[in-house]
């Protein structure tokens, strides 16, 4: 496979997962702020200022923040480069240039879910179309993962692709983790009770899809250490921190099976952080929060560029 | 007698912006023929960049670079030696010296052999009306082209910088200003014109005796002589070539011969410095 | 579709074309001159005929939602923004009987081969100018010929790999070739696809004809490209190279790469090392050994060429020349393809093949000759100009459609540089029923055809079908995509 193509399978995959996130996070964001119990979760501000942080948006950290600015620029603003519908046309962009390489299902899929998203009305999308939108963007990338996985061979170019949803998944798992903590530290203050059991753990599941998991598992009302643990360390929760590491190493053996030994290889740094992770309590992160974020953070991309300079650079 | 030259060429590149990649050709290596051969090439570059000999679309001899990772200059430095034996420019018979073939198949087959070097070309093209030197048909050839060579040497002033590598023959004949290479494309375009087959010379002047050509690569022409061959004719200095012209390529104009081509991924400008230096030693 | 599955024995009232139009000057490939439908057609003409314009309109619009989905598109240029747009496509074939397409198939095999001879033959010994047969200043003033080209052998021998010829059939039921495309001809896709939709659209029709396959094609095509590898090499590495994804015809590429199973790289993805050709994969180099290019000459490579191309490889020139790499089609090709050579196609057939051209060629002026430009200055009316080195269909100006500002115009473009112009008789292409979307009902419109000829060393290829190119504006007699053109599947029938 070229470089240069199985790099914009890579980031084909990350666009595909990256709109996902960004979608589900705007619609459970905004809708279950609509009735939250604290009139802090209520206001429209607050759940303004959380898409904004979650997505990385740069808008003035002061003044108030318009809503119909905020949901388009996030949404289907085409100059904003990190907004949903640009990720869906990057995510196009890439496939187009590695159409020949992947299945014609994958492709018209992609190609859809494009037309789709470039054709979206923004008026409509502002005023009543936010639940629409972001519910058959959700559904089109997951359309779209099925066509990943039931119409490409399993060989390096699905490994590739995955590789790029995967990595992307921990990221955006991780950021809207981080989003979900600032907004409960906000919400709650420093009290240490109203923390543990803020709401916005139920609405940071939500935003993952794993609420009623979670429910299923632990039976008991999410708290902030139950919460983190399910999304962080837990390797059945499939939108976990461990979940994706573990695929990611599963495919990059697939990719480069004879250098996991290498010490500067990817494989290898996969594995040393993989293993890291695998053993980590939920006390090891409690008591740190902030800074264990941070170190999630840099990890996922310590990868992703170990990745790049392995097998794209040329 | 063998005359020893030392010769060498540096190059030196600037890029407003980090470069991740680029590809050079040098077209720089004087030729081997009767005249001339080569007793060694040096080569190097500052970025220790892989280098390789390779050969152009016309045959010469070219050294092909090509660098990844990010750099905002770099160097080339050449050196080459070589041995010439001594040439008399008027070394040739006239008596062989014949016309152009007056029978129509004839000359259709001369023009067919020679049609590279007798077709015009964009920075050989002679703009229209514009009065430029007449051939006397009383003299033969070589004499047209000898009186050609200084018409050529006293209409332009030799003027370092006056024009570029691509500047055509309609400026240079407006403003009268020229270097070697816009000399060398008047010659050529005048003498394709009478029907006589020119070429474009580029290579080294040995300048000890106060030669036009500045310290950069020299151009001069050839043309074909029927009955004799192709004999050099450098309208910059309104002589023969001789000992101390050493040749390394020749083609249609300037394009074919450019001593360096460059291509570069990366952002912004770039700038070129060359300096050339030719040393004799007699043996 | 439920549609054609049984055969209906009852000969029902054909409300299809109750409403044609029919131009008895024209030569339709439906209707003879009394308008009774022609044998070839006559099964086709009932099974569409049991369609209302309605069912039609419905598989239509599904067939164009098809073609978007899957993203058989063109970038359009010359407008505010660009647009992606579908190439038009007819669900009504265009058909072509066994004995007329041998003829056709015979006809261009041997331009090709001709073609090929007359290039091998521009670039060593020069018998044809030397003869007198092909005129030296032709050549001297043309800007496709390579001087770096001049006695290199290209491997097996062969210039022009690939050709796509153009071909109408005149009024009176004669095939004429229009044009020879060997450089980087395109479409071929569009022909696989256009019979893609139309099986999905209408499969019960095809259980009633004979239909050649076109699904062969890229193994074809690969099977010949790998008999020119360099020497030495024993499985070859064959990749096709697109200018990238910006390119018009860039879903052609990737079909290409894609139906014969090799890489899709640009210009960045190769390299250069000791004179051969490295493509750079997630594994490291790996050799290539067959360019399928689909960029013109003069960017394949900005160290020998032009140097401010991007699209090209620097020093692939030098790795060709040494015969590391084989070039499809070689470089210089376009020399033989400017429709100033054209004219002499006949004549360069008979000088190499000592055969009497099997495909008509039409009648062309030539500007630059002193007679023939009188002609021309004298009958701007009757004749179709064209410049001599535009494609796609640009700056042909038709005599009969010009004001007189225009003529007067055309005539002065053509003294100020006669070379650059040919002239023609207005051809009168043969027409084809094709459904027209803005008055929902079958018209009569222009068609061409382009064949796609795959040439070896020592066997030919011709694709059995071809693209059938249709000029939806009404009266318009050019075809291309450029200029609003549609096209059909082409039916070649086995028997």
């Amino acid at each position: 496979m070229l470089a240069r193509v199985a790099d914009n399978l890579f980031w084909m995959g990350r666009y595909i997962e990256r709109a996902e996130h960004m979608a589900r996070f705007m619609n459970v964001n905004y809708f279950s702020s609509l009735d939250a119990p604290s009139s802090t979760s209520q206001s429209r501000e607050f759940v303004l200022r959380s898409m904004v942080n979650m997505t990385g948006l740069s808008m003035a950290s002061s003044g108030v923040l318009k809503e119909q600015d905020v949901l388009y620029r996030i949404g289907t603003d085409p100059g904003e480069s990190s907004s949903i519908v640009n990720s869906i046309k990057n995510a196009r962009g890439n496939a187009q240039s590695a159409r020949d390489l992947i299945s014609t299902e994958l492709y018209e899929s992609i190609n859809k879910f494009y037309h789709f998203a470039v054709d979206y009305p923004t008026g409509k999308f502002v005023r009543t179309g936010l639940f629409d939108f972001t519910t058959q963007v959700t559904e089109m990338t997951a359309i779209i993962r099925g066509k990943i996985r039931g119409t490409l061979l399993h060989d390096s170019i699905y490994a590739i692709i995955m590789l790029g949803v995967n990595l992307e998944r921990a990221l955006q798992i991780t950021r809207i983790i981080q989003a979900k903590y600032l907004d409960a530290l906000h919400a709650e203050g420093e009290q240490e009770e109203g923390f543990r059991y803020s709401y916005e753990w139920t609405t940071l599941l939500k935003c993952t899809e794993s609420y009623d998991m979670m429910r299923r598992l632990y039976k008991k009302q999410p708290t902030s250490t139950s919460t983190l643990e399910f999304l962080i360390l837990n390797p059945n929760c499939p939108r976990s921190v461990m979940n994706s590491l573990n695929q990611i190493y599963r495919h990059i053996s697939i990719l480069d099976p004879l250098r996991i030994r290498d010490k500067d290889s990817s494989a290898f740094l996969i594995g040393k952080i993989r293993a890291e992770y695998q053993f980590k309590s939920i006390e090891d992160i409690d008591n740190n929060h902030r800074e264990f974020i941070t170190e999630t953070l840099s990890s996922l991309s310590a990868i992703g560029s170990r990745i790049e300079g392995e097998f794209f650079y040329y | 007698m063998t005359e020893h030259y030392t010769i060498e060429y540096v190059a030196e590149n600037t890029y407003e912006h980090p470069v991740l990649e680029a590809n050079w050709q040098f077209l720089i290596i004087p030729r081997e023929d009767a005249h001339q051969q080569r007793i060694q090439i040096f080569f190097e570059n500052s970025e220790n960049a892989p280098w390789e000999f390779s050969r152009n679309g016309f045959d010469f001899t070219t050294i092909r670079v090509r660098c990844q990772g990010a750099f905002k200059t770099i160097s080339f430095r050449a050196v080459f030696h070589l041995e010439k034996t001594e040439a008399n420019p008027f070394e040739f018979d006239l008596g062989q010296l014949r016309g152009l073939p007056e029978n129509p198949d004839e000359l259709l087959l001369f023009r067919i052999r020679f049609s590279r070097y007798l077709k015009d070309t964009p920075l050989s093209r002679l703009p229209n009306r514009v009065k430029v030197f007449d051939f006397d048909p009383k003299h033969h050839i070589f004499e047209n082209l000898i009186g050609l060579n200084s018409w050529v040497f006293q209409t332009l002033k030799y003027t370092s910088g006056a024009t570029d590598v691509d500047t055509p023959l309609e400026v240079v004949l407006e403003n009268r200003m020229g270097v070697c290479q816009d000399f060398t494309h008047l010659f050529l375009a005048i003498a394709r014109h009478h029907g006589i087959p020119a070429r474009y010379v580029s290579g080294y002047l040995h300048q000890g005796l106060g030669y036009f050509g500045d310290a950069q690569m020299h151009a001069w022409a050839e043309a074909h002589l029927p009955g004799i061959g192709w004999v050099g004719f450098d309208p910059a200095n309104n002589i023969l070539a001789t000992t101390d012209h050493i040749k390394v390529a020749h083609g249609r104009d300037y394009s074919d011969c450019a001593p360096l081509k460059g291509v570069f991924t990366g952002m912004g400008g770039n700038a070129t410095r060359h300096r050339v230096q030719v040393e004799t030693q007699q043996q | 579709m439920y549609l054609f599955t049984k055969p209906c024995p009852m000969q029902k009232r054909n409300t299809l074309f109750s409403s044609y139009p029919r131009d008895p000057g024209l030569f339709d490939e439906l209707f003879d001159q009394e308008g009774k439908v022609t044998k070839v057609y006559s099964k086709l003409f009932n099974l569409y005929g049991k369609n209302s314009i309605s069912d039609y309109l419905e598989l239509n619009n599904k067939a164009k939602a098809s073609f978007f989905n899957q993203g058989i598109t063109f970038q359009v240029y010359n407008e505010a923004t660009t647009r992606e747009k579908i190439f038009p496509f007819d669900l009504f074939p265009r058909i072509i009987g066994a004995e007329e397409w041998a003829h056709i198939e015979k006809g261009v095999v041997q331009r090709c081969r001709a073609l090929n001879l007359f290039l091998h033959d521009l670039y060593h010994e020069k018998e044809i100018l030397k003869a007198g047969v092909v005129p030296l200043e032709l050549i001297n003033s043309s800007e496709n010929y390579l001087e770096q080209m001049v006695g290199l052998d290209p491997p097996g021998g062969i210039y022009n790999h690939i050709s796509g010829t153009d071909i109408i059939r005149h009024k009176d039921g004669e095939f004429y070739v229009l044009e020879d495309n060997i450089r980087c001809p395109s479409g071929v896709s569009y022909v696989l696809s256009n019979r893609a939709a139309l099986k999905r659209a209408f499969f019960g029709v095809f259980n009633h004809y004979d239909v050649h396959t076109v699904t062969n094609y890229a193994e074809n095509l690969l099977d010949q490209l790998e008999r020119v590898k360099p020497g030495g090499v024993d499985v070859p590495t064959c990749v096709v190279l697109t200018p990238g994804m910006y390119n018009s015809a860039f879903y052609e590429h990737s079909y290409l790469a894609k139906t014969m199973g090799v890489e899709l790289v640009e210009g960045r993805d190769l390299y250069v090392e000791n004179d051969f050709v490295y493509m750079k994969t997630i594994m490291g180099p790996r050799r290539v050994d067959i360019l399928y290019r689909r960029i013109d000459d003069h960017f394949i490579d900005p160290l020998e060429f032009r140097q401010d191309s991007a699209l090209g490889v620097p020093g692939l020139f030098a790795a060709y020349k040494k015969g590391n790499i084989t070039i499809v089609n070689a470089p210089g090709t376009g020399v033989a393809d400017d429709k100033a050579v054209y004219t002499y196609v006949p004549d360069i057939i008979r000088f190499y093949l000592g055969e009497e051209p099997i495909l008509k060629n039409v009648q062309t002026y030539h500007c630059s000759r002193k007679e023939d430009l009188e002609y021309v200055l004298d009958n701007i009316r009757e004749l179709v100009v064209k410049p001599v080195d535009e494609a796609g269909g640009y700056g042909i100006s038709i005599g009969n459609c010009l004001t007189d500002t225009e003529v007067e115009e055309v005539r002065q473009s053509i003294r100020n540089a006669p070379r650059k112009y040919v002239a023609q008789p207005i051809l009168s292409l043969s027409v084809h029923p094709t459904f027209i979307e803005e008055s929902q009902s079958f018209e009569q419109r222009h068609i061409d055809l382009r064949t796609f000829t795959v040439l070896g060393p020592d066997s030919s290829y011709v694709l059995k079908g071809g693209l059938t190119r249709v000029a939806l504006r009404k009266g318009n007699l050019i075809v291309n995509s450029s200029q609003g053109g549609g096209s059909k599947d082409t039916w070649v029938l086995q028997k």
